[in-house]
């Protein structure tokens, strides 16, 4: 009853706000949209495949729960308008509103981050390399220093290692880029081993 | 004020507190020595190597009209700013159309609005969608002419015909394929032929300079492709000096080279293919310290300095009669503003002053307001100007999706 829990969980969050009258007018705002979020979230059923409580648990979907929310609202408007082409989001963000797209970030941000339950055992050798090369492509800089990320930049830290693979290649291949072209040229000619390493030490922050 | 927008202003504060705080908390990463940084990171220096600066992101949702920030607009005394359309994420440059339609392009949310004036009131409408980037719109014998990244498409009679299919020009063109600094500015020139930025596809990198860092000009249809000017890192708007038609281009120089250096630039392409300095020499004779084949005395000075990291996007000159006399013949430009800097600058509309021959100008901030130095934040990010038949002039605003007009007297 993925969304029946989605749902109470909603409930559960915007009642405090209602009851603290002396809560800042911007936390409840924000309560509110944590919970029109998860209104959403239930009745199109997003736990289906990115988890309950926003931590997916098959291969290749992405976690969301502890996401940035400008991240969460950029990717829903390229999803809805069709420019971050993937099959599985396409009837999800359909007909979604702007505000809609910014409840969803409200509510996902929200959620507590969590690596997933099937994280693979830590491999030294890799996540050695993949902290080097990590090192060596600033992606602290922008991911800041513990990978949660900032705004548009998404939080990668403890994400799924193969999404994380698939994601850098895509963005090495040309296949995907973001709001703007920054990650195409951070992991430009670098071989799938390297990505490999990237992945796996990313995924075990 | 209805209760709804009280909530929205409201969560809009509480999101943006929210969001200030992880940049804030950040703590400088572990150094280490790169042995080849990628070419984005190229010519950063190790005190700058995990600055937390990075691109603002783009807002995509619509702004609503009660949180646009048209009252912060500050002008020179007898002009003001209003709000003339809004509901366009990612507005960006403009084009007008025979019929007074104005199209307005956008880059990541992949689309082309059009604004149609018809009895005093404007409505806007997604022309097309799901293009990559289409930044570059220009107008030319009725055909609306867009340019997404590596894409050209023509809509023939776009005026009686708003929903043409679009006729592709792509191939005619072969544009570079590269991502990065790929989207276009485009406009048709004095000459009846379509001219257009090709940037580098890298911060700063060596590159091919016959295809990259240009300004080129095509025929309508795609052939007899001339470079106009070479060494020009990335010009996202340009115009001819009315009277003249010499072309004039802004220029984005380099980033992670420092909070004061090089200085973004306005250039003058009086002699076609032209070299104006990239990589080696940018801004105020700046030597690039990673590219010294070639000396800053090579190249033409740039006619105007317009400020370290700011973003010159969209210059135009004023042709109309409605401003006062100092103001005709003037440049404007939209600088769009700074993000590889630690005080912010930018995000306003400056005027340059060209001397007689053209070949100086002088620079005077003329729409102000929306940077609040203090805190260090921006409310709106001027993309494009544009003068209008009557005198008065259109700028975009990429980040609240909205083009104000200015207008002066009565």
């Amino acid at each position: 009853m993925t969304g029946l829990r989605a749902l109470i969980t909603g409930l559960a969050l915007i009642a405090p706000a209602l009851l603290l009258t002396t809560v800042s007018l911007p936390a409840q705002a924000q309560d509110a949209a944590v919970a029109r979020g998860a209104a959403i979230v239930a009745e199109r059923n997003c736990g289906a495949c990115h988890g309950e409580r926003g931590v997916s648990a098959i291969p290749s979907i992405p976690s969301l729960a502890g996401q940035q929310r400008e991240f969460v609202t950029v990717q829903l408007v390229l999803f809805r308008e069709g420019l971050r082409d993937v099959p599985a989001m396409q009837k999800p963000s359909e007909g979604l509103t702007d505000e809609q797209v910014e409840d969803l970030g409200a509510y996902f941000a929200s959620l507590p981050h969590s690596p997933p339950p099937d994280r693979a055992r830590r491999n030294v050798g890799a996540f050695n390399n993949g902290a080097a090369l990590s090192n060596r492509l600033r992606c602290g800089v922008c991911h800041t220093p513990t990978l949660v990320g900032q705004n548009q930049v998404p939080h990668i830290a403890g994400q799924r290692e193969d999404f994380l693979a698939a994601t850098l290649r895509a963005y090495r291949d040309g296949v995907r880029h973001g709001s703007d072209t920054q990650m195409n040229a951070a992991v430009y000619g670098l071989t799938d081993a390297q990505l490999d390493a990237i992945a796996h030490y990313v995924s075990q922050r | 004020m209805t209760s709804n927008t009280r909530l929205r202003t409201a969560m809009a504060g509480a999101l943006s507190l929210a969001f200030a705080l992880p940049a804030a908390a950040q703590s400088p990463a572990p150094a280490s020595s790169p042995a080849s940084p990628p070419a984005w990171a190229q010519g950063r220096s190790e005190a700058q190597a995990n600055s937390p600066l990075a691109p603002h992101a783009p807002r995509l949702t619509a702004t609503p009209v009660e949180r646009i920030p048209v009252d912060s607009i500050r002008l020179p005394e007898g002009f003001r700013a209003e709000l003339w359309a809004s509901g366009m994420p990612g507005a960006r440059m403009m084009a007008r159309g025979e019929d007074g339609t104005v199209y307005v392009g956008t880059r990541t949310i992949g689309r082309v609005y059009a604004v149609k004036e018809e009895n005093g009131s404007r409505s806007t409408r997604v022309l097309a969608q799901r293009l990559d980037n289409p930044n570059g719109v220009a107008v030319k014998d009725g055909s609306l002419y867009v340019i997404a990244m590596n894409r050209v498409l023509r809509y023939d009679n776009i005026a009686q015909n708003p929903n043409a299919e679009p006729v592709e020009m792509t191939q005619a063109f072969a544009l570079p394929t590269e991502a990065h600094h790929g989207w276009k500015f485009a406009a048709f020139g004095p000459d009846g032929k379509l001219y257009m930025n090709i940037g580098v596809p890298c911060n700063v990198c060596t590159f091919d300079e016959n295809r990259h860092a240009l300004i080129v000009r095509y025929n309508p249809d795609g052939s007899g492709r001339e470079v106009m000017g070479h060494g020009v890192r990335n010009s996202v708007g340009f115009d001819w000096r009315p009277g003249t038609n010499v072309l004039y281009a802004s220029n984005n120089a380099r980033d992670w080279a420092g909070n004061d250096t090089p200085e973004d630039t306005l250039h003058r392409l009086s002699r076609p293919g032209e070299h104006h300095g990239f990589p080696y020499c940018s801004g105020a004779a700046w030597q690039d310290p990673g590219h010294t084949g070639r000396k800053c005395s090579e190249f033409p000075a740039p006619v105007a300095l317009l400020g370290p990291h700011t973003a010159p996007l969209g210059m135009r000159f004023y042709t109309g009669t409605m401003f006062p006399e100092a103001y005709r013949g003037r440049a404007f430009v939209a600088r769009h503003g700074s993000w590889n800097r630690d005080a912010k600058i930018g995000f306003d509309v400056v005027t340059v002053t060209l001397n007689a021959d053209g070949s100086e100008g002088k620079v005077e901030p003329f729409l102000t307001g929306l940077l609040d130095s203090g805190a260090n934040s921006f409310a709106g990010r001027p993309t494009d100007v544009m003068v209008m038949p009557d005198g008065s002039m259109l700028v975009s605003d990429e980040h609240n999706g909205a083009i104000y007009r200015i207008s002066y007297g009565r």
